[in-house]
């Protein structure tokens, strides 16, 4: 496409204008692809050199160092302390010392045993005088690999901490030859709770997300490499064991009679993008013109509208659902209505119509997704719609535009514009909405063609509900479900950071501020 | 007066000693031990009271402190099968579960003798429905997991309830439906299979791994069942549910269990009805629905201490007793598993009971059933349903037929790995430590920890088809150890490496 | 002219009114399709003949005997148990994510765009599959079963700073001067924060206590890990969801109902005093959503 310059682009017509913008966000959408990979290589390639640069600088820094850089070496801290920086320089021993004790009381154990999972399962012995069996337990496959991420996790942290306490030497040792006076731990605490305020504030978030998030997610992903399943529970029956790239060969290559993996990924892959992709724009649209209704001027009683649709908010999804989805059961009180008035002859299966790919009750959860959405939407619009300034309207009032042109020109691209990284998220938290589904539906009408072996399919089940299946399923194929855990998350993440980078109020953060 | 006090002292001594000098020697299970039940919801007050009643009556002087949670049967399985250590210390569940929970190492095994009782007092079906292997796993709480007829007597005349074809006509003519869940339910599907003589028969090893199947689902008589089952769907005035209170929208026949009496009771009165399944007519010939035969059974946690064990194995088999079972009759309207409840007058006057005893002639055992087998087969009934002929029925049949031998296939890959077993590290012939293939034909094991007396062989697949060497090696000596295995032209060398 | 001026504003007029008479239609015909399960599972849990799922809707007999019947059950400890948790979860929840994102709006430090791309990315795996292993971390804590409380509320905060987009945004909004003004006043950061910006962050913070505090009401998977077939440790969501159970359904249904109506009281409530606050701080959010 040609590129305008910003002078060529102020000559256009107003629909060369649109048709450049929109060809131009469409144009540079590989080019982000491109730069996500790109950005990828970057970020291995400098981890690389970060690493080796980081090896040369510990080296340089003993060769160079004084006798209490040397020291801090073997001893954490040390050089802190001998420098006056007492404080920082104990709790680099406090560290030390809590490490050493760490790895010896348990750490170690957990490493040792993390390559094999553990050796000993389970045993059972006839008590003959009580006339009963007794089991013995062995090993613990799961805690072996939960302790082992953490003492993983530790480690890490632990040689962060080491690295860090070299590097305080460096820095030490040049402030003083250069005659500058040393923090004390006065002016450190001071700190926390002023330039380095940021510290203070970030680290309750972080370690929780750190120790509840990032740790269950690294957990999660070994264990697609695991057997770890109902018959391998680790524990009370069969220890589970590593696997290599087994699981993965399995959901991608492997189809085998009747059960076909990676069909059946596809195919919930699609289903589960057209329903973010409906269950968002439908919410957005039909949530912004209620909206608009209720703030047009002369319109009365806007508070009673509102708390109206916000009513529906306060009622938990799994009564309300559960409800809605009775009502328009076969036998249930919307076909009753529909029959009363004669306006169906027979019943209409809502949730049970499998003709078309399960279009009915697949057009039924994204019509149902709108009742929960819209209240939402609407008070997000609410606002939006207050802030627009109300003089834009006057003048194009002025220049003659109507109703719809007004919308077009003015309220449909603030909002697109303001709310572009909300209608990402809600893209991506839309692809993970366990709740509708599985209350609505869980999952059915049956689809035939998917269905196999782990857990059967339906023409309704999202990704997500499908990886509850399978890890609820007869035979609770946790290792499945992580692989498929991992793809999903893959696939999102992937069209997360491109729309992300692409997006024009991520890249302009400052000029609201 | 001094001497007849002592006496009396004396004897009073005496006698206490001779007491506790007996129930010492009866009981060393004595004590109050803390412990979970986990029944469902309608049995909680009924089960609180007979643990009461068991504190007062044993002889053993076992108090239990017993915590009795309202958890329903499927729950109870699901659960337990996250977490065994986590779960309650007895527990109910429906026999479908049953291999799951074996496999899942939920279950403790009955003693010999406990066993053997079990066995004499029970009836046939649920015996076996608690079987693993030759082990009994559970105890039996009831025999009435199976299913029947509801209908409305004021819509359905009495004379038409055994035929398929008039009842599908009386429900269309008044608007009614009738409801059976086809589509989400293998355990009805099997219904139509089963009145045609079809059979799907699972076989597990006392692990409660599935290790054989003999299935006639996809045969000429399964075409006649998927035919039978087509008219039902066909019907404008069918539903896909086993919802009792259906009765109150819109249906007339609900097949269903026991569990739903209650609620049908409140809406029909004494329009409530309930009979066998009815008949279905093929190619001129009759067939009667069949249905599986299931029950609950109630289980005891596998438990590391022998006493406390024993205490609840005693608990165990009183809830399950004739007694107990009995009394859940009387309270709740659970049918008994034990043969000399089931003879009871009251028993056999019981309305749904008695349509389900009838139904039971037609009925299979339920048996062990491999978990995959509900969501595979339950594919069946969305498959007739799409159906537009006989080849699109037989497609149907073939597709599950697919799905089902999927279940025990393998890869190329795990068919050929080999694998050491043996009594080795603490398991019995039950666990399999890969090999990994250093070179052609030679494999080798991570080190193991074996002792004196130990005896292991290799496989290959997980299967015994291809095993080395012929007589179990045997370890000599404790130590750590690398199984080696040499494989040439076909036979197979085990060596014994130290570590 | 002056007839013709007169003309066009009664035209006006007239279509102004027939749109607004169009917009009212519309109005109401949304206010019943959205309040028609609502008033359904209110009338449903004063139905007294009967306990069932049924399908008319107005009972033929009311009462509160569904009230009577949750008095007398595990609900109130349920309902205990949820509102204990919702009040921690409002409060502390609150904190962690004010932290977070007036943090990341106001500070540049090396690793703050790693940081929330990397946040970004953790949120969009599936949380699904990590229950199980906070649930085992959670029991080697000890906090399952009996003790799911404060489990509950251990794992809903420790990962609330994921969520800070929205208050982000807000922050976002208020100018930074303010800040540079304290700070030539010599005010520390902290100080900044205690005492110019929060004020000014009434409808942010009022959005996430009301945000948090909803929260627990609806999660039946999670908390059903953590409370493990206790009672004592279980919320109403995770109760009340075990009367949907096939042996129970036909006994319990108006009391689920009844029991729905409660939950929903304090929820309501909140809402229709807070929200002003409440579309205040999403219209700030959403503006850098």
């Amino acid at each position: 496409m040609n590129r305008y310059s910003d002078l060529e682009f102020l000559r256009l017509s107003k629909r060369q204008k649109f048709l450049y913008k929109l060809t131009s966000f469409f144009a540079s959408i590989p080019r982000a692809i491109a730069n996500f990979f790109l950005a990828i290589g970057r970020f291995f390639k400098n981890v690389g050199v970060g690493i080796g640069k980081e090896f040369a600088d510990l080296f340089l820094t003993f060769k160079n160092g004084d006798w209490k850089t040397k020291t801090s070496y073997l001893v954490m801290g040390f050089g802190s302390i001998a420098r006056g920086q007492v404080l920082r320089g104990l709790l680099f021993l406090l560290m030390e010392v809590v490490f050493i004790f760490y790895m010896i009381t348990a750490g170690g154990h957990w490493m040792s045993m993390l390559p094999s999972l553990g050796k000993v399962g389970p045993h059972e012995e006839y008590d003959e005088i009580l006339d009963l069996y007794t089991t013995t337990y062995g090993d613990n496959s799961f805690k072996i690999l939960l302790y082992g991420v953490l003492t993983i996790f530790f480690i890490i942290a632990f040689i962060y901490t080491w690295r860090l306490n070299v590097k305080q030497n460096k820095i030490a040792e040049e402030y003083l030859k250069a005659g500058k006076r040393l923090k004390s731990g006065k002016d450190d605490l001071r700190s926390l709770v002023d330039e380095s305020f940021y510290k203070t504030l970030l680290a309750l978030p972080l370690t929780g997300i750190l120790v509840f998030t990032v740790m269950p997610i690294v957990f999660m992903i070994l264990v697609a490499f695991t057997n770890y399943d109902g018959a391998h529970n680790g524990y009370t029956n069969a220890l589970f064991s590593w696997q290599g790239l087994a699981n993965f060969r399995t959901l991608l290559t492997w189809s085998g009679s009747g059960v076909n993996y990676s069909a059946t990924f596809g195919e919930i892959l699609t289903w589960t993008l057209i329903w973010a992709f409906f269950a968002t724009f439908t919410n957005y649209f039909l949530g912004m013109f209620v909206a608009m209704m209720i703030n047009k001027k002369g319109i009365r009683l806007k508070k009673l509208w509102r708390t109206v649709l916000v009513m529906t908010i306060a009622i938990p999804q799994f009564i309300s659902l559960l409800y809605v989805s009775k009502m328009f059961a076969k036998n249930g009180i919307v076909n009753e209505v529909l029959l009363n008035l004669g306006w169906i002859k027979h019943a209409i299966d809502f949730w049970g119509s499998t003709a078309h790919g399960g279009l009915l009750p697949r057009v039924m959860v994204i019509g149902i997704n709108i009742w929960i959405g819209i209240p939402y939407l609407m008070l997000i619009a609410t606002g939006i719609l207050m802030n627009i300034p109300a003089d834009l309207y006057e003048s194009s009032r002025i220049d003659g535009a109507n109703a719809w042109q007004q919308y077009t020109k003015i309220t449909l691209p603030y909002m697109l514009f303001i709310t572009g990284p909300y209608l990402l998220t809600s893209f991506t938290s839309n692809m993970n909405n366990f709740n509708v589904i599985y209350l609505l539906t869980g999952g059915a009408p049956t689809n035939a063609a998917a269905s196999g072996a782990a857990g059967s399919v339906g023409f309704t089940d999202l990704l997500i509900t499908w990886l509850f299946k399978i890890t609820t399923g007869a035979e609770a194929q946790y290792y499945l479900a992580s692989v498929v855990g991992i793809m999903v998350f893959v696939v999102v993440a992937a069209i997360t950071l491109v729309v992300y980078n692409v997006l024009p109020s991520i890249k302009n953060e400052e000029d609201f501020q | 007066m001094k001497k007849v006090l002592s006496l009396t002292l004396a004897l009073v001594m005496i006698f206490a000693l001779c007491v506790s000098g007996t129930a010492s020697a009866s009981s060393q299970l004595a004590g109050t031990y803390d412990i979970t039940v986990w029944v469902a919801d309608a049995i909680v007050d009924l089960t609180k009271q007979q643990i009461d009643d068991f504190n007062a009556t044993n002889t053993d002087g076992i108090v239990f402190n017993a915590t009795v949670e309202p958890v329903g049967e499927s729950d109870a399985a699901t659960q337990m099968i996250t977490d065994v250590e986590a779960g309650g210390d007895i527990f109910c569940f429906a026999q479908d579960q049953f291999a799951r929970l074996v496999q899942a190492g939920a279950l403790a095994k009955l003693g010999v003798k406990a066993a053997e009782i079990v066995r004499e007092a029970n009836d046939a079906g649920v015996v076996a429905a608690a079987t693993a292997g030759d082990e009994l796993y559970a105890y039996p709480l009831t025999s009435d997991n199976g299913y029947f007829m509801y209908y409305d007597k004021s819509v359905i005349p009495e004379e038409d309830v055994g035929s398929l074809e008039k009842l599908i006509a009386d429900c269309e003519a008044a608007g009614k439906y009738f409801a059976m869940e086809n589509e989400t339910s293998a355990w009805y599907i099997a219904s139509w299979f089963f009145g045609t003589g079809c059979v799907s028969e699972w076989e597990t090893d006392s692990d409660g791994s599935f290790i054989s199947i003999r299935d006639t689902f996809n045969s000429p008589n399964g075409l006649i069942a998927a035919k039978g089952m087509k008219k039902l769907l066909d019907s404008k005035y069918y539903l896909s549910s086993s919802d009792g209170a259906g009765f109150d929208s819109g249906c007339a026949v609900v097949v269903t269990g026991t569990w739903a009496y209650e609620t049908i009771a409140g809406i029909l009165g004494d329009n409530l009805g309930a009979a066998p399944l009815p008949s279905f007519e093929v190619d001129g010939q009759e067939y009667h629905m069949g249905s599986f035969n299931g029950c609950k059974l109630m289980g005891v946690k596998p438990q590391t201490d022998a006493v406390r064990a024993a205490a609840l194995h005693k608990l165990a088999q009183y809830l399950t007793g004739e007694e107990g079972q009995m009394e859940r009759f009387n309270a709740v309207k659970w049918g008994p598993a034990n043969l000399a409840d089931q003879a009871n007058p009251d028993v056999q006057a019981n309305v749904a009971l008695a349509a389900l005893f009838q139904q039971n002639q037609y009925s299979v055992p339920q048996g062990q059933i491999h978990g995959s087998w509900w969501d595979i087969a339950k594919v069946i009934g969305t498959d007739v349903k799409e159906a537009k002929d006989e080849a699109g029925l037989q497609a149907a049949l073939d597709n599950y037929t697919a799905a089902i031998s999927a279940v025990f296939n393998m890869s190329d890959d795990e068919k050929n790995a080999w694998s050491v077993i043996g009594s080795i590290c603490g398991t019995n012939w039950d666990t399999d430590f890969p090999m990994e293939e250093v070179s052609e034909g030679n494999f080798q094991s991570e080190v193991l920890e074996l002792k004196a007396g130990d005896e292991l062989k290799c496989r290959q697949g997980a299967s015994w088809d291809v095993n080395f060497p012929a007589d179990n090696v045997v370890v000599e000596e404790d130590g750590n150890y690398i199984v080696k295995l040499v494989v040439i032209d076909g036979v197979g060398e085990v060596f014994l490496i130290a570590a | 002219m002056n007839e013709t001026l007169e003309k066009r504003s009664m035209g006006l007029r007239a279509s102004r009114a027939i749109s607004n008479t169009i917009i009212y239609i519309l109005l109401v015909l949304i206010s019943v399709i959205w309040l028609i399960p609502f008033v359904c599972i209110v009338l449903q849990s004063f139905r007294v003949e009967s306990t069932h799922m049924a399908r008319y809707i107005i009972p033929h007999e009311w009462g509160w005997d569904n009230y009577v019947k949750l008095w007398n059950s595990d609900f109130k400890r349920w309902y205990l148990n949820t509102f204990v948790i919702a009040l921690v979860v409002a409060v502390l929840q609150t904190v962690i994510v004010l932290c977070m994102s007036y943090t990341l709006s106001r500070f540049r430090f090396k690793m703050r765009d790693g940081l929330m791309r990397f946040m970004l990315i953790l949120g969009l795996f599936p949380g699904m599959l990590t229950m199980i292993i906070l649930y085992r971390v959670l029991k080697d804590l000890g906090l399952t079963q009996a003790n799911a409380v404060p489990g509950l509320i251990l794992v809903y905060i420790a990962s609330s700073g994921m969520g800070y987009y929205v208050s982000k945004g807000f922050f976002d909004t208020l100018p930074k001067s303010l800040d540079e003004a304290a700070r030539v006043d010599g005010a520390t950061r902290a100080q900044v924060l205690t005492k110019i910006i929060l004020p000014l962050a009434k409808p942010i913070v009022i959005y996430t206590i009301l945000t948090a505090f909803m929260g627990p009401w609806g999660d039946f998977v999670f908390a059903k890990y953590v409370s493990f077939g206790t009672s004592a440790g279980m919320n109403v969501a995770v109760g009340m969801y075990g009367w949907l159970q096939l042996d129970q359904i036909g006994q319990r249904y108006t009391m689920f109902c009844a029991g729905g109506v409660i939950v929903a009281i304090p929820v309501t409530i909140l809402f229709m005093c807070l929200q002003k606050y409440y579309v205040e701080g999403v219209t700030g959010g959403a503006v850098k959503g």
